[in-house]
């Protein structure tokens, strides 16, 4: 594959910046991508859905009070409204000339989870979205800090639920094991006690805040640290711990490039990233500068995002976010949505017999939009197939029109195959034969054909 | 013929016993069709539920004491029996026990419990002796002995992901989430298995398994095409109709797995626990009685756990991450036991519940009786947990 389409993939979600890479050299184009303005104009979604304490608890009186049938209209309406929320954030993917920062907005917000199973202010989910977008590039100290003190978090770990006369560990915990510092680099009695020092942290008006009365003032012993900590505090003993870095460095190196990251990867780096008291940015310039030359691809599975945005720009069809944004839950990379903390899993776990079937079916019906038993698919599929059947989608597959079979393939493989060793090769070459006329009748017919094999092939599944 | 059908036919010609082998004598007495395929389904309870309200110490007070607002009173249990009682939700599971079909194993846990979900439900998953990190499932160590080579069907998880536990050297189980998405085949040309690259060795598997898979389980459902029981509607009861269905119609799996997220109940925990409990005992009610019409329940041992059971004390609403909890064991013949003691509420540890029964004796038990497997090969040297079968 061509080094920049494979960092084109990893960087972004498609091939569209190979050129811009090529171009700048992979140094610039990071500068470019951290310096790219971005669209902060609030979104229509907004003025739907309520933002002030008291116009949530009205929403929330009012499903309440409501009959069988009321509380049906309003939750499709609020299904509705996360629907928006979704495809919102996915055409800000789509449509950014340098989709690095949400690329790592993506990631913090598969690090930081606040999923919207158990956070159900629409409002608050869109704040800790806004925040990590501002701070994709920041400092993960800074942002660590901010994060404890957004609405969305204080809901989804209960520590709202967290005071002094019954203290919940939720947070607690996962900020160690999480957020920070990972198993078995604390101990139990962290956990217990920095519940003390963040109960009475609640949410508030715009942002979470102590509320005195709910507070523990006492000191107590958090990794080493002694007193009455607070959460800013507690955030700064964590930063002093040795252990700091690595976490965080060897996500990032998962989310982009390893999905086994080597030991001694995760640990340069992550020195490093300590260097630069835990600024993102020069952390992301060494790894990518620095991995770049490297020969890496094919260490990685696909997330069901690269996947699905690669292949639909690849046959230059955009089918419309409610279809995407329905596969992605389907291929279980749903966005806000996580099925708990922890977050997405990555690699492998993409891949099961039940995800990989799919991406196949996708692939046949963008490809071949024919032999189709619709009786099998589900209901987005079948819609994508109307839709390419009914021409609203247009599939159109780029291949060298004056050209021979050789070239064609050599194209396609440095497009889409992270690798292609010999016996691939004759393979590729058994679909589309030597003596293959391009101005033939039928022709696109064939070159189809070798496409559509290459997308089912296990090979395209990594970048 | 299948053995099912032949083992019927033996019985009814014979006039009962003489022909069958001895390990069967004592199941033909009971009047019930045996096919020696047995098969162990696993229920997980993600997110550690709550032992406590779902299996009740009701005659303890200290259980009324350290959870004011929570409790489930006197009035609300039912079948109390010998100290203990069921959350009200759990009307199938009192007469499942009623007939004798439900053993139930107290306090199941391990020693220096985690209570950080992922953790501990990889060790449960994983099984590992001292609590090392392992790269392989239990039940992916036990196919990849048990089986003899890669045999696609031999473990099926129903489930939209992965599970750790199936993880062993070969890919012998199939994660599913819709299994009528098998009969859509247009199989995967992937025949060319070892790569260097680990990851594009994972997929090809992947992708050889779904070929290999599919024929299979496209015989076992056509081979239960008119033969559909009532469940009700809910995710779980879905994937166990599924199960049964599987089983039925002979796909011969050793394992099923399947999971239900929600019992993470920090809060609220009244109203959501009780909801989710009557989702499990429906959906586990509906899987009973339909291997029990189908003379099947002797060979499918149901086993129902969660990574944790959750603390003593409740913490307003709801109750953190705890430690030891109940594990129900429905069919496959089991004796219909309480085993051990009820929960001890004085003796704790850090306000949490001290384990009695350790997992892997479980494991060890189920292997052993329903598999006829050696755990140790496995590295579960924990004795066989006594009394389930």
């Amino acid at each position: 594959m061509d080094n920049t389409i494979l960092w084109s993939l990893r960087l972004g979600y498609s091939s569209k910046q190979a050129n811009l890479i090529e171009k700048k050299g992979i140094k610039s184009f990071l500068e470019a991508s951290f310096d790219a303005s971005y669209d902060q104009s609030p979104p229509n979604f907004l003025e739907k859905i309520p933002k002030s304490s008291i116009d949530i608890k009205a929403l929330v009186a009012k499903k309440r009070n409501a009959n069988l049938e009321e509380r049906k209209i309003t939750n499709v309406e609020q299904d509705a409204i996360g629907e928006e929320m979704q495809i919102w954030w996915l055409e800000k993917m789509t449509n950014n000339q340098y989709p690095l920062r949400e690329k790592m907005t993506c990631f913090w917000h598969n690090h930081f989870v606040a999923s919207n199973r158990v956070v159900k202010v629409f409002y608050w989910i869109y704040q800790h979205n806004s925040m990590l977008r501002e701070n994709a590039f920041g400092n993960y100290r800074t942002l660590t800090k901010a994060i404890l003190k957004t609405n969305a978090i204080v809901e989804y770990l209960d520590n709202n639920r967290n005071i002094n006369s019954k203290l919940n560990e939720n947070l607690s915990r996962e900020l160690l094991e999480l957020f920070t510092l990972g198993y078995g680099n604390y101990t139990e009695n962290d956990i217990k006690n920095g519940a003390k020092g963040l109960a009475g942290l609640r949410i508030g008006e715009e942002n979470a805040a102590y509320v005195s009365k709910f507070e523990v003032n006492e000191s107590f012993e958090y990794l080493g640290k002694k007193g009455n900590l607070k959460v800013d505090e507690m955030v700064d003993a964590i930063f002093d711990h040795p252990k700091i870095p690595f976490l965080i460095t060897e996500k990032i190196l998962k989310w982009f490039i390893y999905d086994n990251p080597p030991k001694e990867l995760v640990d340069y780096y992550g020195k490093y990233f300590k260097t630069v008291d835990f600024e993102i940015k020069p952390l992301l310039i060494k790894i990518f500068t620095e991995e770049f030359p490297k020969k890496t691809a094919g260490s990685k599975i696909k997330d069901p995002m690269v996947f699905l945005l690669q292949v639909f720009d690849e046959v230059a069809i955009k089918p419309d976010g409610t279809l995407i944004n329905k596969l992605l839950l389907q291929q279980g990379m749903s966005l806000y949505n996580q099925v708990n903390v922890k977050g997405w899993e990555g690699g492998r776990a993409w891949v099961n017999t039940q995800t990989l079937l799919q991406r196949n079916t996708i692939v046949d019906v963008v490809c071949t939009s024919k032999n189709f038993v619709k009786r099998r698919m589900n209901l987005e599929e079948k819609k994508l197939l109307e839709n390419i059947k009914n021409d609203t989608l247009k599939v159109n597959i780029k291949w060298l029109k004056n050209s021979n079979a050789k070239s064609i393939i050599n194209d396609f493989a440095s497009r889409l195959l992270f690798d292609t060793d010999e016996k691939l090769k004759k393979d590729l070459d058994a679909i589309l034969k030597y003596d293959f006329d391009p101005n033939s009748d039928g022709s696109d017919f064939s070159v189809i054909r070798l496409y559509n094999s290459i997308l089912k092939l296990p090979e395209f599944q990594l970048i | 013929m299948n053995r099912r059908n032949f083992l019927s036919l033996t019985g009814t010609l014979t006039g009962g016993t003489l022909l069958l082998p001895n390990f069967l004598h004592s199941f033909s007495k009971q009047n019930t069709i045996i096919n020696p395929n047995q098969c162990l389904v696993f229920l997980q309870l993600n997110g550690g539920n709550d032992g406590l309200n779902t299996y009740i110490p009701f005659e303890n007070e200290l259980y009324y004491k350290a959870r004011p607002t929570i409790a489930l009173s006197k009035s609300e249990i039912i079948a109390g029996n010998n100290g203990m009682a069921f959350h009200p939700s759990l009307i199938d599971f009192a007469k499942i026990q009623q007939n004798g079909d439900l053993t139930i194993v107290q306090n199941v846990g391990y020693q220096n419990p985690v209570r950080s979900h992922f953790r501990s439900q990889e060790i449960w998953q994983t099984a590992p002796q001292r609590q090392e990190y392992l790269t392989s499932g239990w039940l992916g160590r036990f196919l990849d002995i048990h089986c003899k080579g890669h045999t696609p069907t031999a473990g099926i998880n129903l489930d939209a992901y992965d599970n750790f536990a199936f993880l062993g050297k070969e890919p012998n189980s199939l994660t599913i989430n819709d299994p009528r998405r098998f009969s859509s085949i247009e199989s995967i040309e992937s025949k060319r298995i070892v790569s260097t690259n680990p990851q594009l060795d994972f997929v090809r598997k992947v992708a050889n398994s779904i070929s290999e898979g599919t024929l299979e389980i496209q015989k076992a459902i056509a081979n239960t095409k008119d033969n559909d029981f009532l469940y009700p509607k809910s995710e779980l009861s879905g994937r166990l109709k599924w199960i049964s269905k599987l089983i039925k119609g002979n796909l011969n799996s050793n394992v099923y797995y399947t999971s239900m997220n929600g019992f993470d109940t920090h809060e609220g925990q009244r109203g959501t626990h009780s909801t989710k409990l009557l989702e499990v005992n429906n959906a586990v009610g509906a899987f009973y009685n339909d291997l029990k019409e189908a003379k099947l329940l002797e060979n499918v041992t149901l086993v129902v756990f969660s990574e944790f059971g959750r603390r003593v004390a409740e913490n307003g609403g709801g109750t953190d991450h705890g430690t030891a909890a109940p594990m129900f064991i429905i069919g496959g013949n089991n004796k219909g036991k309480v085993i051990g003691n009820n929960p001890n509420l004085v003796d704790l540890d850090e306000g949490d519940l001290k384990y009695e029964i350790d997992f892997r004796s479980v494991y060890a038990s189920l292997l052993n009786t329903k598999m006829n497997f050696d755990a140790t090969k496995i590295g579960i040297i924990n004795k066989p947990l006594n009394g389930i079968f």
